[in-house]
């Protein structure tokens, strides 16, 4: 608890990650809301590239300090990971694009807390916010919280004492089993755990979302798949059954919903179109697991900070409690586990570079561009509203982007105005689609297609075996083969372009997107807008004069930008896996992707005695699986790394025969604890 | 389904060895009037030996036609088809007497092809069914590894 005035000192960064100009203080006097954004009504306006004009909120309360985010589009961090509401304490960071915001602990007495850094606040000019100089050093945005906890204890070790965290006042706790993430990862991981048999108190779960799915369904949500539309997985992909028997299709016969996926199984993907669940069927499955499982007894809701080998062959992991009862140093706690799982997913991650570019140079035209993994429904809803031409530039031609035009041919029903501009690099013809030996990928509408996001073999076959044989560079040739943007092949996907390209409102462009401009507004009937310039294949220059441009290439994830995976590359110099592209036959090694990992999914430099670190997900790619950040991957991850635990037999994991397996697998379908 | 080549010969010899050959001891053991008359029975022993064989025969085929579809799978309906295929074909062979073990008389008419399919219909479906799921939750590393049994 910290008694008011509730003080946050606040500093502008600059693009390169360093303070611009001296810190001021935030003071905030008694409790309430306190909006933070670039609109003029804020409770505290902040300028700025890419912060949204209702931004996030402070809410203070006599027993607590929260931040909330308002749903912003560059999302709200506190010490390094996206949030949506949570509890602070004295010391944590709040970063916004351009802005940093450090919590203070309280002041020592009444008198001195509008007296910071030696400046005397006017007690006339004291409202219930105020921002005021302060000449405190400017420091680097990390190192700060580095520097209270776990500092001391980790700080330049390799290999800690339990004796010494024990010593260090901070609750330690032992466990034989830690999942580090708290999502998707993490929840499959433990599902596999519980179902060899290990019992739920042998197990504790980190992270900073109460719902495995949480993040997931938030990128769902945001690239415009709602709980009723269905996601690109197939229907044994079960995150919530390990044995992925019986699949999704069988389970809406059984709740009585359709019959039909059942026989698109039966004939996908050539003699019927791919069966793919609903996204909240599949939530709604992982809710009933978790009961199951006994997750909630499982989890802590806590930010991961550190992990070190202890001098004993075990991992101690430093966290941060996340609300709950405890407050101030009692939230800083360490676990010790013998065997830890990694599953941090996409660490923050970044647009491509022009996109980034732009909301930087042009911050006031922030409205108009949204990638689609951001919240955007404005766009639609302003699009959808307004009473006249619309034109929208949709960039990218992977599966988001299928489900944006799809989204825009919805909006269209409230206004037939609205245009789409499909930006393409290059067409491709229906003969032009990748190939790899002597298969050729299908193309429909200049797109290729696929079911999934990786072709089906690469998840249980032939493909699967080749590539986990295969040695880095060859792993490298065959992922840049076997990849690249598709969609699946949806007849009503194909219908809105066929049918868009027919009556007018449907175009594609094919060239590379040279500069992105800001269109001011001009009066009521011209509203501000986007110029998309081209440089298109057949060498002109088009413009295009656009209201929105949504775009589709992703997101790229880069894991030095997690603190606590830096600090683990750092501290124990981790492998990295690799890029690998084709020039004149010989594979050349591109950039740094994921952490190298065995094809059991262990991490050999943080090996310690027989404790044992595994990793899964998207931080793993390049490693020994295509799909890592799939629902099957991420189970196959799992299943690989428990098998890995029971095959060396130093942490009581018992192997999963044939018959333990159908027992286990009979309990699951009564739905009888594991 | 994405089978391995060896994966497709396990799968099959499983599926051979644990739901063919039990079901089809006791066809004929219905088809003898309830009395083990191993003349009987062995027709239909032979007769699904035959039909397994030829089909390893063929998974070479499959396993070429999978390496030209570019997700290198096999959809379940493909499965379905074949499976029927390869029925008709040693049903055919057989009828013609071109089989030297199997007695041709035993594959006449519409009562031998009448026999002889809802024999093979009693063998399909439950090996059919096991194949969509049901094998993973006794092997539960079968669906990764392309249909071979065993460890990852």
């Amino acid at each position: 608890m910290i008694p008011f005035p509730v003080r946050f000192r606040v500093r502008q960064i600059g693009i390169d990650g360093h303070t611009i100009g001296p810190s001021r203080i935030l003071l905030c006097e008694d409790p309430g809301v306190f909006l933070i954004g670039k609109s003029e009504d804020a409770d505290v306006p902040l300028s700025g590239d890419a912060v949204s004009r209702r931004h996030m909120s402070l809410l203070m309360t006599d027993d607590e300090v929260r931040v909330r985010d308002e749903s912003s589009t560059n999302g709200t961090y506190v010490n390094g990971t996206r949030v949506d509401e949570v509890v602070l304490s004295a010391g944590d960071q709040i970063s916004i694009p351009g802005w940093l915001l450090e919590l203070l602990g309280p002041a020592k007495n009444a008198a001195s807390a509008t007296r910071i850094g030696g400046v005397e606040v006017d007690e006339s000019l004291v409202s219930r916010l105020i921002m005021t100089d302060d000449d405190a050093a400017p420091s680097s945005p990390l190192s700060s919280s580095r520097r209270t906890f776990p500092g001391a204890e980790f700080d330049g070790k390799d290999v800690v004492g339990v004796e010494a965290l024990r010593a260090s006042g901070h609750p330690v706790d032992e466990v034989r089993f830690c999942a580090v993430g708290g999502g998707l990862g993490s929840f499959i991981w433990v599902d596999h755990l519980r179902c060899y048999g290990i019992a739920a108190n042998d197990i504790k779960a980190i992270g900073t979302e109460g719902v495995c799915y949480q993040t997931y369904k938030r990128y769902c949500k945001n690239s415009q798949i709602p709980d009723h539309e269905r996601l690109r997985s197939n229907s044994l992909s079960r995150p919530d059954n390990i044995w992925g028997f019986p699949g999704y299709a069988l389970r809406e016969v059984g709740k009585g919903i359709s019959v039909k996926g059942v026989f698109q199984v039966f004939g996908e993907p050539t003699l019927s179109e791919s069966y793919t669940p609903r996204a909240g069927d599949v939530f709604d499955s992982l809710d009933k697991e978790a009961a199951r499982i006994s997750w909630p007894e499982m989890f802590v809701k806590a930010q991961v900070l550190g992990l070190r080998k202890t001098s004993d062959g075990r991992y101690a992991v430093a966290y941060k409690l996340w609300g709950g009862e405890a407050s101030g140093q009692e939230r800083n706690r360490y676990v010790i586990a013998d065997v830890v799982h990694l599953s941090t997913g996409y660490p923050a991650t970044r647009f491509v570079d022009d996109f980034q570019t732009f909301i930087t140079n042009h911050p006031d035209a922030r409205a108009q561009v949204a990638n689609a993994y951001e919240p955007h429904d404005q766009m639609y809803i302003e699009a959808e509203r307004r009473d006249g031409p619309v034109q929208v530039v949709v960039r990218g031609r992977g599966i988001v982007a299928s489900r944006i035009i799809q989204r825009l041919f919805e909006a269209r029903k409230k206004n037939p105005n609205i245009r789409i501009l499909h930006s393409m690099r290059t067409p491709i013809n229906a003969r032009g689609g990748a190939v790899f030996r002597m298969a050729r990928r299908l193309v429909r509408n200049n797109v290729e297609i696929q079911p999934f996001n990786w072709p089906k073999s690469c998840w249980g076959g032939d493909l699967r075996v080749e590539y986990e044989d295969a040695d880095e560079e060859q792993r490298g040739i065959m992922l840049t083969q076997l990849g690249g943007t598709t969609t699946a092949e949806r007849s009503d996907w194909i219908g809105i372009v066929d049918r868009g390209t027919e009556e007018g409102w449907y175009r594609p462009v094919y060239g590379n997107i040279s500069d992105l401009a800001p269109l001011p507004a001009q009066g009521a009937n011209q509203p501000a807008g986007v110029q998309v310039s081209i440089d298109t294949v057949e060498g002109n220059a088009e413009k295009l004069n656009a209201d929105y441009l949504v775009d589709c290439t992703g997101l790229i994830a880069d894991i030095r930008r997690s603190p606590f995976l830096a600090d683990m590359l750092d501290t124990y110099h981790l492998r990295r896996n690799h890029t690998y592209r084709m020039k004149d036959g010989t594979a050349i090694q591109g950039g740094p992707t994921g952490l190298h990992c065995t094809n059991d999914f262990e991490i050999e430099g943080l090996r310690n005695n027989t404790g044992r670190v595994y990793a899964a997900g998207a931080i793993t790619t390049g490693g020994p699986y295509l799909a890592v950040d799939s629902f099957l991957g991420l189970q196959y991850s799992a299943l690989r790394s428990v098998d890995h635990l029971a095959t060396e037999r130093h942490h009581k994991v018992r192997n999963l025969g044939p018959f333990r397996s159908l027992g286990g697998w009979t309990k699951w379908m009564v739905g009888a604890q594991p | 389904m994405t089978l391995t080549f060896a994966g497709r010969l396990q799968t099959r010899l499983f599926l051979f060895l644990f739901i063919g050959l039990p079901i089809t001891c006791l066809y004929g053991f219905a088809v003898s009037g309830w009395q083990w008359d191993w003349r009987v029975i062995q027709v239909f022993v032979w007769f699904l030996c035959t039909i397994t064989g030829f089909g390893l025969l063929l998974d070479p085929v499959y396993i070429f036609l999978q390496s030209t579809r570019w997700d290198r799978d096999w959809p379940f309906a493909y499965q379905f088809f074949f499976s029927w295929v390869e029925f008709g074909v040693v049903f055919f062979v057989a009828r013609a007497g071109l089989v030297p073990y199997l007695p041709e008389v035993a594959f006449q008419g519409s009562r031998g092809l009448g026999i002889a399919t809802l024999h093979f219909t009693l063998v399909f479906v439950p090996s059919f069914l096991a194949l969509l799921g049901p094998l993973q939750a006794i092997f539960i590393r079968w669906r990764f590894k392309g249909g071979q049994f065993g460890k990852l």
